[in-house]
């Protein structure tokens, strides 16, 4: 600030040669930022809905009904409210976990891989590790289902405990909530883990090869030359990844909490998108719906704007 | 001393490829049988899996699920636009996000912190399914082949995914081509292009997956024009009418639960099996092309120098 | 009257493909009926214009169904091409998906010709989407379409937001012609019994069933058999997967004696409360928690899928469950497919002491579904003269029983029937989309019932093919009941009282709330009061209780009661 007040009389100028200096990135950006702001930004008109009691018949948004913020307290408050809240709760449980463990789980395989040399391996393990990535949820959620039933209705799991002795009847996975956090996260990992890991294996084929033979005549092992050197190769792919992933914290999937769902553990099942698609789209109720979608875009907009703060202050590459 | 310590190395690095290894195998069949329980479903007799206990293998073989698939002719109509969809969402999105990309790399840029502000926070919010489909029709794209990729241009997340890649590349390279007098465009092409093929590839496979399963814009915007249905619309329609009412209680009673989905020789089950395998085939094979791209990745790596 | 109709429609194809008529001012297309009066004059009435080859239409159509849209070579697409000149582009919408779809419709404001979507219908009619069928429904205009309409006219006029009630949708099922034979399927609810049981017990009377009686049954067989093709055996299975959860919710009433109105019990004043906190329900889910610690209760029927439960059914190793005949179909056909008839169920009605059961009811006509024209439609005439020409007797049996002598045959009688050959056809999902029009009739009115000549509309229910198509299994499961069809194991039902039933009475947003609000409890609470141990049971049913008092339930109440008193003051009679 300090400096622009001193260079007062040159400042007009600095920011138009400026301008002129960058024209080509100029031409080569804004066309485009116009262009989102169109498709993503001006729609946004449409949020006025939430403060409304939209009937889709009355077609245009200025003739509604207003109801101002009785959407947002239908959301919040009397039995609606509390089980919103749950869900809120819900949501960013299931996300946190499978973050955590999507994480552990890709950026590791990531490192294993490239630690393989046998080529062909290495790429075998890669195309089969991806492929889970291609099936519907609908039919994980089913084999997931089966997997986590009684030995009779083909659950694997039960049957392998007893068979080994750990337990000696068959443990409902299903039907207590505090496993269910946790079956998200591994059905998450299961499904995605290795096309996760596609964007980090790309990332590490960035890193400068010298920097190994560097650390091979220093005597490194393996392991250290993973820690010292791959991974913070991967470190700015990692960071700007976990950023944004903060931010959608409040999107927790859907597809999985509907399918495995049920009355007994719905306590810890039942996330944001599933109470909007019972009590908002499927009863015509689309101020509701989109009244939730604005809780979740502002909480998101604020996780990721202290996300990026906090990066900023460790000494992380910002995403901003 | 020395032996020693290499022995001690060598015994380090079996245990360590061995454990690696048997960790790697672990992880292949538990992801693969995911798939092969799907194969095995979509060749089996569908009032015979209904019964359960398919795991690898097809219990009472046919390939009657497939030829319903097959059998519907408008798949493949819709086949040829998922594939024309897909390659412009493709070639548009790794140009122009790429280009954008490359603009925002560039630490003087006064326009940088805003520009990605503007496209980040696009992952955060949505407008909600109304108001987009209201912008859509007005600006005249409900039921045209635009209107598949004129939305989808420049995903945030890519975005900043090509200019973290971007950034790695050493300013000395650039700063070097600018003394020489090129300009931003041609940098970006020349120079930025070439040493991003990884990151490029990545953003393709992620780009063409995500065309090629998507199914809810052609519902919202081309149910009404059969020409332009996508080949996992029009799956999905396969898959619903197999199923008994779905959902909701059928209308009429006895009658219609009579002539409902009452085939009963195949299910939504197996259906669906054959469906998974018929989409994800294409990508299967398509993706080892793009793996090139990885693997090498290490050689393109050292020219940087 | 209708052999008049056909007749005057027949001399109007055959004058309008011989004279040469200039097309009236109006816009509409094509000539009205002529008459021939005494002096021999031709007049021109006002009437529908006439669909032929000559003055081609299409209709842009879009239909709420899980039926795919035909195959291009479809041989009934082409009759109508070349009979009516009518082309259809078709827009299939899943049900799971409608409701998106819908709204985004609603807002744009364009709409295909002809709208035929499931309940929500309703939104369409209050969004402005459809125009008044009233003019068209005349003698002389669309006059199948007045006939089918004409004595339920009051039940099916709505009033769309300008005090004026008026239909704006032509129902689809269940507006029966001739005798309400009663079929010989059963589709609905039921507490089924597997058929292998009552052999093994003797064929015992199916008469005053209990659930005391139904159990025990199913408890005597199970220590017989404690497996069943190697499997454990399963005493019962309770259904109450995503969009089924009535199977939880909906037997306390039928136990009660009471038809099924949704989530409400009506007395004989009319007035209906929700039956989820009486005693007539804890005492059913009482029941089932000491049945499952008997170790009679399937306790995964509470996590599993819809496909699950399914398959569960299909190895024939549950011996009973409360469902609804259509719902299990899929299971039910496995089984037969693998030849174990006998492992395939019967209904049974348990009620509790003193009540008659009422499980079977007269089927409803759906007031809320089927063909509306649309405001975006330029020749709304020439929509209505289809739909009209689609519910001629000729037509109904063309996409009901299909082409005579390619899909059903005529014997000396004039009755119709089926070879094998043609039956397996109509198995088949690829035949089916090539022959026969599937999507579009399941939205078209339909002449259910028997048609003039005797023949059942419906394949299904012609006697005939009934018996015909029976396994010798079934024949002797039937002979020693001494009953004839699958209906005969229901109650006769007795005549609807005139405001049924309450479970479409279209409710507002709040209403609809509760209502959700309330199955989310049930299905939060009743499985773990089933699966607890019996000394809990008590606690977590106060529980329960206490929560439902805490949902608006008088909304709901009220939203069903003043659906009921405007039915009654409304609904007696046509026009």
């Amino acid at each position: 600030m300090a400096t622009k007040s001193l260079a007062q009389p040159k400042r007009k100028k600095t920011v138009w040669d400026t301008i002129i200096a960058q024209r080509e990135l100029i031409i080569m950006s804004v066309p485009l930022l116009l262009y989102k702001i169109l498709f993503s930004y001006v729609p946004v008109i449409g949020w006025t809905m939430a403060f409304q009691n939209y009937k889709p018949a009355v077609r245009s948004i200025w003739k509604q009904e207003w109801v101002g913020l009785a959407n947002f307290a239908k959301l919040f408050t009397g039995v609606n409210g509390e089980r919103f809240i749950k869900d809120v709760r819900n949501t960013l449980g299931q996300s946190f976990l499978t973050l955590l463990v999507g994480y552990l789980g890709s950026i590791s395989l990531a490192l294993l891989l490239n630690e393989v040399k046998n080529i062909k391996f290495k790429r075998i393990v890669q195309n089969i590790t991806y492929m889970p990535h291609f099936l519907s949820w609908i039919i994980v959620a089913g084999l997931v289902s089966t997997m986590l039933a009684v030995p009779t209705s083909g659950g694997i799991i039960n049957d392998v405990l007893i068979r080994l002795g750990i337990i000696k009847e068959s443990i409902m996975f299903l039907s207590y909530p505090e496993y269910f956090w946790w079956i998200v996260a591994f059905s998450h990992l299961w499904k995605e883990m290795g096309w996760n890991s596609i964007i980090y294996l790309a990332a590490m084929t960035s890193i400068d090869p010298t920097l190994y033979e560097a650390a091979i005549i220093d005597g490194a092992n393996r392991y250290q030359k993973m820690w010292h050197i791959t991974l913070p190769g991967i470190k700015p792919t990692i960071m700007v990844l976990l950023i944004m992933n903060i931010g959608q914290l409040l999107e927790a999937g859907f597809e999985i909490q509907y399918f495995l769902g049920n009355g007994l553990v719905v306590e810890r099942s039942e996330i944001i998108d599933i109470f909007v698609l019972k009590y908002g789209i499927q009863m015509g109720n689309y101020s509701l719906a989109t009244a939730a979608g604005i809780f979740k875009s502002v909480v998101s907009i604020i996780l990721i704007s202290v996300a990026n703060f906090i990066a900023g202050r460790i000494g992380e590459e910002k995403l901003i | 001393m020395k032996a020693k310590k290499r022995k001690k190395v060598d015994i380090e690095n079996i245990t360590f490829t061995t454990l690696n290894t048997c960790y790697l195998l672990f992880l292949c069949i538990v992801m693969l049988y995911p798939m092969l329980n799907t194969l095995a479903v979509s060749f089996n007799d569908a009032m015979d899996t209904v019964r359960g206990g398919i795991y690898l293998l097809p219990r009472k073989f046919t390939f009657y699920n497939y030829y319903v698939v097959f059998n519907m002719d408008t798949i493949y109509n819709a086949f040829y636009i998922s594939v024309a969809k897909t390659i412009v969402i493709v070639v548009t999105n790794l140009f122009f996000t790429s280009m954008l990309a490359y603009t925002l790399s560039r630490k003087e840029y006064i326009l940088r912190k805003f520009i990605t502000t503007v496209f980040v926070l696009t992952m955060y919010f949505n407008a909600g399914l109304i108001p987009n489909y209201m912008l859509i029709k007005n600006l005249g794209m409900i039921n045209t082949f635009r209107v598949y990729w004129i939305p989808h241009i420049i995903s945030a997340f890519n975005l900043i995914v090509l200019r973290t890649y971007i950034k790695t590349i050493p300013e000395s390279l650039i700063e070097s081509a600018r003394i020489d007098g090129a300009r931003e465009f041609r940098i970006y092409m020349q120079i930025v292009m070439p040493l991003i093929i990884p990151a490029l590839a990545t953003i393709a496979l992620f780009v063409a997956v995500g065309s090629w399963n998507s199914w809810f814009d052609t519902f919202l915007y081309n149910s009404a024009k059969q020409e332009l249905s996508t080949l996992q619309y029009e799956l999905q329609k396969l898959l619903a009418s197999t199923m008994t009412a779905g959902s909701r209680a059928p209308a009429g009673g006895a009658y219609a639960a009579a002539q409902a989905g009452a085939s009963n020789v195949t299910t939504p089950q197996s259906i669906r099996a054959a469906i998974t395998i018929v989409t994800a085939v294409p990508i299967l094979l398509v993706y080892p092309f793009l793996q090139r791209y990885f693997i090498h990745g290490l050689a393109i790596g050292s020219v940087k120098e | 009257m209708k052999k008049i109709v056909s007749l005057l429609l027949v001399m109007l194809l055959v004058l309008t493909a011989t004279a040469c008529q200039p097309a009236p001012k109006q816009g509409t297309q094509g000539t009205g009926i002529q008459t021939v009066s005494e002096t021999g004059e031709s007049k021109q009435t006002t009437g529908l214009p006439v669909l032929s080859p000559d003055d081609p239409t299409t209709f842009s159509v879009w239909i709420t169904t899980n039926f795919s849209a035909p195959a291009a070579d479809n041989k009934l697409t082409k009759l109508l091409k070349e009979k009516l000149g009518v082309t259809i582009n078709y827009e299939i919408i899943t049900p799971d998906t409608a409701d998106q779809k819908i709204g985004v419709m609603l807002a744009g404001g364009e709409y295909p010709d002809l709208i035929g979507t499931t309940d929500l219908n309703y939104r369409f009619i209050m969004g402005g989407a459809l125009i008044p069928l009233d003019d068209y429904l005349t003698e002389d205009k669309a006059n199948y379409l007045f006939e089918h309409v004409r004595p339920y006219w009051n039940r099916l006029a709505t009033d769309a937001g300008d005090g004026v009630k008026r239909i704006y949708i032509l129902p689809n099922y269940n507006r029966y012609y001739g005798e309400i034979t009663g079929g010989t399927h059963y589709g609905a609810s039921g507490f089924w019994i597997q058929k292998h049981v009552l052999q093994e017990l003797g064929y015992p009377s199916l008469d005053n069933m209990t659930l005391e009686r139904y159990f025990q049954m199913i408890e005597e067989y199970m220590k017989k058999y404690p497996t069943i093709d190697g499997q454990p055996t399963i005493g019962f299975e309770i259904l109450c997967a995503p969009g089924r959860e009535w199977g939880l919710t909906n037997p306390p009433q039928y136990l009660a004696g009471a038809p099924n109105n949704g989530g409400v019990i009506v007395d004989e004043n009319n007035v209906a409360t929700i039956f989820a906190d009486k005693d007539i329900a804890k005492r059913y889910y009482k029941f089932l928690n000491q049945m499952n610690a008997r170790g009679l209760v399937d306790r995964e029927s509470f996590t599993q899928t819809l496909d699950q439960y399914l398959a569960k059914l299909a190895t024939g190793r549950v011996l009973g469950m409360y469902d609804q005949r259509w719902s299990f179909g899929n299971a039910h056909d496995s089984l037969v497919s693998q030849g174990r008839d006998e492992r395939t169920w019967v209904s049974t009605m348990p009620v509790y002491e003193g009540k008659t059961p009422y499980y079977a009811d007269r089927d409803v006509m759906n007031i809320n579904q089927g063909f509306g024209v649309s405001v975006s439609c330029k020749y709304p005439d020439k929509a209505v003269a289809f739909l009209n020409t689609m519910l001629s007797e000729e037509w109904q049996k063309i996409l009901s029983w299909g082409i005579e002598g390619e899909d059903y045959h005529v014997d000396a009688n004039g009755r119709f029937y089926r070879t094998p050959e043609q039956r397996e056809q109509q198995k088949d999902l690829v035949w089916r989309s090539k022959n026969k029009l599937e999507a579009l009739m399941d939205q078209l009115p339909k002449h259910q019932g028997t048609f003039s000549d005797g023949n059942a509309f419906s394949p299904g229910d012609q006697p005939e093919e009934f018996f015909e198509t029976l396994s010798d299994y079934d024949k002797n499961f039937l002979n020693a009941y001494g009953k004839k069809t699958w209906r005969d194991f229901l109650n006769q039902p007795p005549e609807n009282p005139v405001y049924y039933p309450c479970w479409n009475i279209y409710l507002d947003e709040d209403a609809q709330t509760v209502s959700q609000q309330l199955t989310d409890l049930a299905l939060q609470y009743l499985p773990k009061a089933i699966l607890a141990d019996p000394s809990e049971f008590d606690a977590i049913w106060d529980e329960y209780v206490s929560a439902i008092r805490k949902v608006n339930v008088k909304v709901y109440e009220d939203a069903i009661n003043a659906g009921i008193q405007e039915r009654i003051r409304n609904w007696g009679g046509g026009r």
